[in-house]
């Protein structure tokens, strides 16, 4: 990592801080401990099909290791029971990945969704460790065993939190020769597929009544089992083609974008199947989703409402809250948003370093942004009649002989030059509204006499035409600068 | 509607009541008021559990802040002492627990005080330019400005969920957001949401403004500049309506609006909204005071009654055809707009497509339109003339998990009634005078040979400038750190603005130590004040610590230095509370 370069200087006293803080944060970042995403568990390889043993969904996002081909691969040296000797199994190639060889899985065998999400949430699926092999090919198509036959917890099951894997003693044992009812001293025949290895990963798998922990973390998600299987929606609708596969990775995890095939109903007053973020997703006591967990943060992806919260979300979220800002409603409560927007402590990650200095020039170029958060009557002008830019600052505020703007001749009163001020105003008369007050407009512009102007037309080409209905649903900025005998003011009338 | 006003003639008596800030004891009113909040967020935080149903939330913020401003002219340096404290309270879920689809009620309060005691009175004797004071009299007197305002930014019950999901309300002062922009009322909202993909919402009320009770302003449209009176009046030292007289009376503005959007499905959801504002009471309208009639003092002109503040409908739309569309393919397009009904025109409007190149890329493009329309009130709605119009391409890039950039590139468009190069040239022809030169002679602007060349629509065809304008973003994590860059460059007629932020933030000791650094170079011009083009240097040091989940502060040290201000210096200290039982 290249150490970026620290601005220094002999003048300037507290140079040495910035340079010492500089190089202390660049250690940091090069000494930083356990990263917030740790990489999924990868499927491991090798051979044989078998049922899985007792197991426990535990540990969340610090369990991520994979284990190594070499390891599995390796010939088992454990028996089935702690005390029995070591038999011999044969080296296993199927169970240890969705697809023998981890061959690439077709995208028609994947959940729902997966075309756009290819893997499943790393946020709601904590990465697993899978220590055992197993085919649920051969156990389905070959062994004519259902879904069911297996995981009939399924159908009881109102928490995704619920271990929904077999319990060895009512299904693995029955074909296995295998003993489970004592997990500290598993026994079995010495058939091949009684052992321990043949199931467990690991080369001393079995060895002293232990195996390699299968690490399943709960899923951060509300779904019961149960309601959709009592509604005929089958795990195949979920979790895609498992009856072809060998390993139920974690790539057989459901998709959000499979969910919403359902999940469209109109909001709570409609059917089960809402659309609801809640109805899923995990939400604090206000409502809002909750969004940080030990892999990392809850983000929305990009194909929903094109809402993808990329490096440059801050300057296009916009569009998206414009049009729903309840979506934006589902995570953030309103202090998020009204940090910036009715903020009133500077955020670096709108306006940067200097920006006091900087601003009369981006408000002259980025104008229309700047309404979104403030209003230009208080917020601009309270501070600008302060420092006296503001024509109608107190007297005593205002240096004498000073001007913000070019001079008049430029400004005002010659003949209109590229610098003129009308140029100004028609590109963005907001920036003008951030100092001025009608008085100043008026001074010229309303029509001469009692109005006080010296009747410069500002309008635009066209005006005429539409002025009668404004007129008549508020005539209070016609009288600013007309009489209402004015004879043009009776055109619009 | 037509308008239910009534001209009126006022012998200069809206001069308000003299209400007079109690700032002798110049800590006594905010301190006191800030205290209390503070004191009042630490004892709820720390009040022992009890056994509830209800969940409780209390969020305090304190932020203080030490800066200087530097005038225009570089020779005026205002100092800034900010202390800014809200407290936010919540009761969630009163009907006991909570569970997806049911009822639930909540009531969120959050009260704001943003105190400002940098203004300097022993600048009073200084010459002018020193600074304002918060004294309601005198030449340094500056309406509307409080040295420690306090206002309710929200507070309102909320129900959701009712009527087996029909039904949901929310009363008391509250925010929408769509694509009429960001507002505030006090008032009721009533929403209905149906089986047939679609949700209803009516909402009433009158429209938070600046100057009404525990107000401050928000989004109140611009071009009326309103708020408090205090300190007019006819005293000697007071301020007096020909002083002010655009600064109005802040009035209640009362205010309907209702919003019809789709509901459920996530490849398509559109909302159009419609708000009509009304303002009320009496306002100025003509800024010189009338020739006194026989038998009369004169007096300003005024308006009274009923009128139309705004009045604006809008339509956004997104679709994605991603995922869940009955057709598929990776896009996404999006769009709206807002037109203001008042000034019969569309205010703003924008739109864009996207395109997803595999999983981790997106090109797409934008547009966005924006012309500035105001409160019905105001003069500057019949200046407006051009549009701003931004049109841009980007692309975001995902390169694995820690690293993402995004780029952007395109033009912002600016239009006038007229060439301004050549504009000039033709007034001085018109009005025959030799010798007369653009920006430089001086022209009575009532000539007739004048008034008909510049009303001309011949010599007022569109013209146009362009700004190219870009902008980068990038971050890359590592472990609990970010370093990220945010850089722009917006070049063109109307000078420029280039330059970056570079960023980096770690934590440490199980994130409860934070260390952040950032430095910054920026450049710009200004064609039309070139006394004001700069390039900046800044960096800034932040430091925070976590002692316990309910509690965060960190201090932030910025120095920035640029020709015109030389060396400016900003300390922040910022404190959150937050507890949930």
């Amino acid at each position: 990592m290249s150490r970026p370069k620290v601005y220094t200087s002999r003048s300037t006293s507290g140079w040495w801080v910035v340079a010492a803080c500089s190089i202390s944060v660049l250690f940091g970042l090069r000494g930083s401990g356990a990263f917030a995403q740790p990489t999924p568990a990868a499927s491991v390889s090798a051979s044989a099909s078998a049922p899985p043993a007792a197991s426990a969904t535990a540990a969340p996002s610090a369990a991520t290791p994979s284990a190594p081909r070499a390891e599995a691969s390796a010939s088992p040296t454990t028996a089935p029971s702690s005390t029995a000797a070591p038999i011999a199994a044969p080296a296993h190639s199927h169970g240890m990945s969705a697809i023998a060889g981890d061959a690439a899985i077709p995208l028609e065998w994947l959940p729902p969704g997966s075309k756009v999400s290819p893997l499943p949430s790393d946020e709601i699926f904590p990465p697993q460790q899978l220590t055992i092999r197993f085919n649920h090919k051969k156990h389905v198509q070959g062994e004519k065993q259902t879904c069911k036959s297996c995981h009939s917890g399924a159908y009881t099951s109102t928490d995704a939190g619920d271990s929904l894997l077999p319990k060895p003693t009512e299904t693995c044992d029955n074909c296995h020769y295998t003993d489970h009812s004592n997990l500290k001293n598993v026994t079995g025949d010495t058939d091949p597929i009684s052992q321990c290895t043949f199931c467990h990963l690991g080369e001393n798998a079995g060895a002293q009544g232990k195996v390699a922990q299968l690490v399943i973390p709960k899923p951060n998600l509300r779904f019961p089992h149960k309601k959709h299987l009592d509604r005929n929606v089958q795990c195949g609708h979920c979790h895609g083609k498992i009856e072809e596969v060998e390993l139920a990775t974690r790539d057989f995890l459901p998709r959000m974008a499979g969910c919403y095939a359902c999940h469209q109903m109109s909001g709570a007053a409609q059917g089960d199947a809402k659309g609801d973020c809640d109805t899923c997703h995990i939400a604090e006591p206000s409502g809002k989703l909750t969004t940080s967990f030990g892999a990392g943060m809850l983000l929305p992806p990009a194909w929903l409402h094109n809402a993808a919260h990329t490096a440059d979300w801050i300057e296009r979220h916009k569009s998206v809250a414009a049009n729903d800002s309840a979506f934006c409603g589902s995570c953030h409560a309103n202090n998020f948003c009204t940090d910036c927007h009715d903020g009133r402590v500077r955020n670096r990650k709108v306006h940067p370093n200097d920006w006091l200095s900087m601003h009369p020039q981006a408000a002259r170029q980025d104008n229309p942004r700047c309404t979104s958060c403030h209003a230009e009557q208080t917020f601009c002008g309270d501070c600008h009649r302060r420092v006296g830019v503001a024509r109608d600052s107190a007297s005593g505020n205002r240096p004498e002989g000073r001007r913000f703007h070019p001079p008049a001749a430029t400004w005002t009163t010659g003949p209109r030059s590229s610098m003129h001020h009308s140029w100004e105003a028609e590109r963005n008369l907001n920036a003008c509204v951030s100092c001025h007050t009608e008085r100043d407009c008026a001074t010229c512009h309303a029509t001469k006499g009692v109005s006080g102007g010296q009747g410069v037309n500002p309008h635009p080409v066209g005006f005429a035409n539409g002025c009668a209905s404004a007129f008549q649903r508020n005539p209070r900025p016609c009288l600013v600068c007309h009489q209402s005998s004015d004879a043009i003011l009776r055109t619009c009338k | 509607m037509r308008a239910n006003y009534r001209r009126d003639v006022h012998t200069a008596s809206l001069r308000g009541t003299s209400v007079r800030l109690k700032n002798r004891f110049r800590c006594a009113g905010p301190c006191s008021r800030g205290a209390a909040i503070a004191a009042f967020a630490i004892a709820a935080v720390l009040l022992p559990n009890r056994a509830r149903a209800a969940d409780f939330e209390v969020q305090a913020e304190t932020a203080a802040q030490a800066y200087q401003v530097t005038s225009p002219w570089g020779d005026i340096t205002l100092d800034r002492r900010r202390i800014l404290q809200t407290l936010g309270l919540s009761v969630y879920n009163l009907q006991g627990k909570y569970e997806p689809g049911k009822p639930t009620f909540n009531v969120t309060v959050k009260l704001r005080l943003d105190a400002d005691f940098g203004i300097n009175q022993a600048r009073t004797g200084e010459p002018p330019g020193s600074e304002t004071s918060f004294d309601t009299t005198g030449r340094r007197y500056s309406p509307g400005l409080q040295e420690a305002p306090l206002d309710i930014m929200y507070a309102y019950v909320e129900g959701r969920n009712l009527a087996r999901g029909w039904f949901g309300f929310r009363l008391g002062r509250q925010y929408v957001s769509d694509v009429l922009g960001w507002w505030s009322f006090d008032g009721a909202t009533a929403r209905i949401t149906t089986p047939f993909f679609v949700q209803a919402e009516v909402y009433g009320g009158l429209e938070q403004r600046n100057g009404l009770v525990l107000s401050t302003g928000r989004w109140e449209r611009n071009g009326i500049w309103r708020g408090s009176h205090a300190g007019f009046g006819n005293e000697a030292g007071q301020a007096t309506l020909t002083d002010y007289p655009s600064y109005q009376y802040a009035q209640p503005a009362p205010a309907f609006g209702a919003a019809l959007e789709s509901a459920g499905p996530s490849w398509i959801h559109g909302r159009v909204s419609y708000r009509r504002v009304y303002n009320t009471g009496t306002s100025i309208t003509q800024q010189f005071p009338s020739p006194a009639p026989p038998g009369t003092d004169g007096g300003y002109p005024a308006v009274k009654g009923m009128r139309v503040s705004s009045d604006r409908l809008g339509y956004a739309a997104d679709l994605n055809f991603a995922a869940g569309a009955p057709f598929r393919a990776p896009l996404g397009l999006k769009g709206g707009f807002a037109y203001d009904l008042y000034a019969n025109t569309v205010s703003n409007a924008f739109g864009g497509a996207e395109v997803y190149i595999g999983q981790n890329a997106v090109i797409g493009v934008d547009a966005d339109y924006y012309l500035p329309t105001f409160d019905a009130d105001s003069i500057w709605n019949w200046f407006t003339h051009g549009a701003t119009s931004t049109f841009t391409a980007r692309t975001a890039v995902r390169v694995g998990r820690r690293f993402d950039f995004s780029l952007q590139g395109g033009a912002r468009l600016w239009t006038t009634e007229g060439d301004p190069n050549t504009f000039g040239q033709g007034e001085c022809d018109a009005v025959g005078g030799g010798g007369c030169t653009p920006g430089e002679s001086y022209l009575d602007p009532t000539q007739p040979g004048l008034v008909a060349y510049t009303r001309a629509p011949e010599n007022r065809p569109q013209a146009t400038v362009i700004d190219g304008i870009g902008n980068v973003a990038a971050r890359y994590r590592i472990g609990s750190g970010v370093i990220g860059l945010r850089g722009m460059a917006q070049v063109g007629d109307r000078g420029h603005r280039a330059g970056g932020d570079l960023s980096a933030d770690q934590k440490f000791v199980g994130d409860k130590l934070a260390l952040g650094a950032r430095a910054s170079l920026f450049d710009w011009a200004d064609p039309t004040r070139p006394d004001r083009n700069a390039t900046s240097f800044g960096y800034v040091l932040g430091v925070g610590y976590q002692p316990a989940k309910i509690a965060n502060f960190r201090v932030e040290w910025e120095h920035d230095m640029n020709r015109l201000v030389g060396h400016r210096f900003r300390v922040v200290g910022l404190l959150n509370l937050w507890v949930m039982k």
